[in-house]
């Protein structure tokens, strides 16, 4: 390898790492302040002073007031716990349920193996959005009904990555090497398949992020997420919808939560993608 | 790469284009078909228990005498009098006895002649299968004669006329049929083609007695929500809206645009479940409610000034409504007093009081079709948090389906005409007595009964009002139901829409005048 091609990829590697630092860094701070939004609002959330109804931005509310006088940052803030708190405890969740289920049906027999594939097949065969809307119709409202009916439908996506990762792993020598140097099923799951595939699944599940904030903040628009009065960004969006042409501060400062949240976490799952492919570490 | 930079900034260019030409309206008021008029309707539908034009199906009536379908023997002034419309001079000849006579230049829209005979059939049909009708008219038997009715009722029933002015009394030809909830009726329009809670396409009816209908076609869409009506309204895709929320009236207070505003009985009301296990049966908790509802700020700012606060069933300007009634007003700090009076208390520090280890939680159910009825809701969540109770929302637009079960609600918060007939009797007989057909919360009090027994046997108007306030004190000091505004009727149209007028009623919309230009 010449000495150019080494410099490059120190560069590469260099500025892989000061991304994942800084989007890391980003998304960190995103939790934090989801995670300690009541301290971090300036104004009650819930409180309503309709003598203050619909304001336009200003100094004592940087992003105005919806039509109950309540303070939309307050808002959004408070809305961060619902939404990114909820987003990660679902992908948490799908990811590791579903990790669970693949690792279980490449290790079982072929019957249980069949079984369950088939069963997440069918959960795939069904567009994703409008089967989380069946079962969320079905179990009615709710942030916790909501994160149920994403997650029914988003596990076997996980499933599948950790069982075909699984099986790729059970093929080479030094599985072999392990079952005869004595190490039991649990063993070898443990210290040699599940170190071996946490680097896709959890790029996918970085990715993730995403994609079940924006279905989660959808479930929310339809009305079958967050109730009233809770804030959560999509169920804003959808309660303030008609004021869009009027008074934008309103729909607009939820839906802009939305995207930079969702932006950050995908940078977030690419530069971490990026990160662990050997390519560009090499 | 570069050309593939290109072609992703030609379709994303291309896309906007499509998506904003999509936008663009694209009816005028004349094409092949002649004059056309699309009109937007937020409460066409099966949730209103509107889904059809049979006068005799539910509320549907309501349906067929807005859209110039059907017509009822006797009509409203914009003071909700009586005037003569099918039936041109009536006779009380005696307590029980009413002598109609009837146009004679009327055809039903099958090409049948409107005469006595066809009137007494509809009734008859109607008294058969609906049950609020055979409740409000208790009609003993019909005689035809040429174009006069004679209709005699078991009991002496001074707003008979009253009862048919409402929208189940539109006349229709029976032997015309009932297809799918299509009839025909004698109004200026008739129905052509329907897809309930999708559309209603109507054609002019040629023979109308009053005149030539000024459209040839008119087709009224559902759209039960607010912000795709508004923008179906700016896009051209209707011309004319009924149920618009309040919020989006700025952006039709333009000279594109006319909006046609007229104050109305409509009301926003809350009724109480007395199930024993509602909290709701506590008296207390009732009462707490009543005086928890910040009605005046909710008319004013969630309403946008759009009509103003209730005080009992009727709004004010008639003889039974108004301040003539004492209901409770908006004190917080009174209704935590009538709380912690009655027990409950907030044990556990969590802001909500609990009595024998149950919380206050009220379980309010509403719908979305009438756009500001989910505001009240959350209005009325933040004030009722303040005084401890804690208010769990459920806006749904199956909620005639929710309210059957009476474990299911505490409070329903509905939008009704309080008076559409123009006499107080309906509402009592609606909602309130104990046979109401819509006292889901089975509210009983047997004063009230008999004094309806008494309003429906009195002729005299001022006695009549008297009774209707007495009721009403009643149902109030009883905080079986909490009143909380009444509305402006509103409708809003393009500015080429002529004669798309509102009325007191809420009920008469489309008229053979109705044109577009």
């Amino acid at each position: 390898m010449s000495e150019v091609t080494v410099r490059v990829q120190k560069v590469r590697t260099a500025s892989l790492k000061r991304k994942l630092i800084f989007f890391g860094a980003l998304a960190g701070l995103l939790v934090a302040a989801s995670f300690f939004s009541s301290y971090l609002c300036p104004w009650d959330p819930y409180e309503q002073n309709l003598a203050l109804a619909k304001a336009a931005p200003s100094a004592d509310h940087l992003l105005g007031t919806d039509r109950y006088g309540r303070d939309m940052l307050s808002r959004v803030i408070a809305g961060s716990y619902t939404s990114i708190l909820s987003t990660l405890l679902l992908v948490a969740f799908i990811s590791v349920f579903g990790s669970i289920a693949g690792i279980f049906c490449a290790w079982s027999g072929k019957r249980l193996d069949t079984l369950v594939m088939r069963l997440a097949d069918m959960f795939l065969a069904f567009p994703g959005l409008v089967f989380a809307l069946a079962v969320a119709a079905v179990l009615g409202g709710g942030v916790q009904n909501a994160i149920f009916a994403l997650a029914a439908i988003s596990w076997p996506k996980y499933a599948r990555l950790a069982r075909s990762q699984t099986l790729a792993q059970q093929e080479l020598p030094y599985m072999q090497a392990a079952r005869m140097a004595g190490c039991g099923t649990l063993g070898l799951i443990r210290r040699h398949v599940v170190p071996n595939i946490a680097g896709p699944i959890l790029v996918t599940a970085m990715l993730d992020i995403g994609t079940m904030m924006m279905e989660l903040a959808g479930l929310s628009f339809l009305g079958l997420g967050a109730k009233p009065p809770i804030p959560e960004w999509g169920s804003m969006m959808s309660d303030t919808r008609n004021l869009l042409a009027t008074h934008p501060w309103v729909t607009l400062a939820p839906g802009f939560a939305i995207f930079v949240s969702v932006m950050i976490f995908n940078l977030l799952g690419d530069t971490v993608r990026d990160w662990l492919d050997p390519k560009n570490r090499r | 790469m570069k050309w593939k930079k290109l072609a992703a900034l030609a379709l994303s260019v291309g896309l906007c284009f499509g998506a904003l030409t999509g936008c663009g309206g694209n009816q005028t008021a004349r094409n092949a078909e002649g004059k056309v008029l699309t009109i937007g309707d937020t409460t066409f539908n099966s949730s209103n228990e509107e889904p059809d034009v049979n006068p005799h199906n539910a509320y549907a009536g309501w349906a067929c005498i807005r859209y110039g379908v059907g017509e009822t023997l006797i009509r409203y002034s914009d003071d909700m009098e009586i005037q003569p419309w099918l039936a041109v001079k009536w006779e009380h000849t005696d307590d029980l006895t009413w002598k109609l006579t009837l146009r004679d230049d009327v055809t039903f829209s099958s090409g049948r002649k409107m005469d006595g005979a066809a009137v007494k059939q509809c009734l008859e049909h109607l008294i058969g299968v609906h049950k609020r009708a055979r409740q409000d008219l208790k009609i003993a038997s019909i005689e035809a004669n040429g174009q006069e009715v004679t209709i005699k009722t078991t009991e002496p029933k001074p707003a008979l006329l009253n009862y048919l002015g409402d929208p189940y009394g539109c006349i229709i030809d029976v032997d015309a049929g009932f297809d799918n909830g299509i009839v025909a009726g004698t109004g200026p329009y008739v129905v052509t083609d329907m897809k309930p809670d999708d559309h209603l396409t109507l054609k002019k009816n040629e023979h109308y007695w009053g005149g030539t209908p000024k459209l040839d076609k008119l087709t009224i869409r559902t759209i039960t929500d607010g912000n795709t009506l508004a923008n179906a309204l700016q896009s051209g895709e209707v011309q004319a809206a009924y149920g618009m929320a309040y919020e989006s009236y700025p952006l039709f207070r333009n000279d594109k645009y006319r909006i046609s505003q007229i104050s109305t009985s409509r009301c926003f009301f809350g009724k109480m479940n007395f199930d024993p296990d509602s909290v709701c049966a506590d008296p207390a908790v009732r009462k707490a409610i009543s005086m928890g509802i910040d009605k005046e700020n909710f008319v004013a700012t969630l309403l946008d000034g759009n009509g103003y606060a209730a005080n009992g069933v009727f709004p004010a300007g008639s003889a039974f409504g108004g301040d003539k009634v004492k209901a409770e007003k908006y004190d917080p700090e009174g209704a935590k007093a009538v709380l912690e009076q009655a027990g409950w208390a907030d044990a556990d520090g969590d802001g909500i009081r609990e009595k024998d280890g149950r919380k206050l939680v009220v379980k309010w159910l509403t719908y979305p079709s009438r756009q500001e009825l989910p505001l009240l809701a959350e209005s009325a969540q933040s004030t009722l948090k303040d005084i401890g109770i804690e208010v769990d929302v459920n806006n749904t637009a199956d909620h005639n389906q929710v309210l059957k079960d009476p474990k299911k609600w505490d409070v329903y918060a509905m939008a009704n005409v309080q008076a559409p007939t123009g006499d107080p009797e309906y509402w009592f007989t609606v909602f309130a007595v104990s046979t109401a057909t819509k006292n889901q919360g089975k509210y009983q009090n047997a004063k009230l009964d008999a004094l309806e027994q008494q309003l429906s046997l009195e002729f005299d108007p001022a006695r009549r009002a008297e009774l209707a306030l007495q009721m009403q004190q009643i149902v109030l000091d009883d905080h079986a139901f909490v009143f909380c505004s009444f509305l402006k009727m509103s409708m809003i149209s393009k500015a080429n829409v002529k004669n798309y007028t509102s009325h007191a009623c809420d009920y008469y919309q489309v008229t053979a005048d109705l044109d577009v230009e």
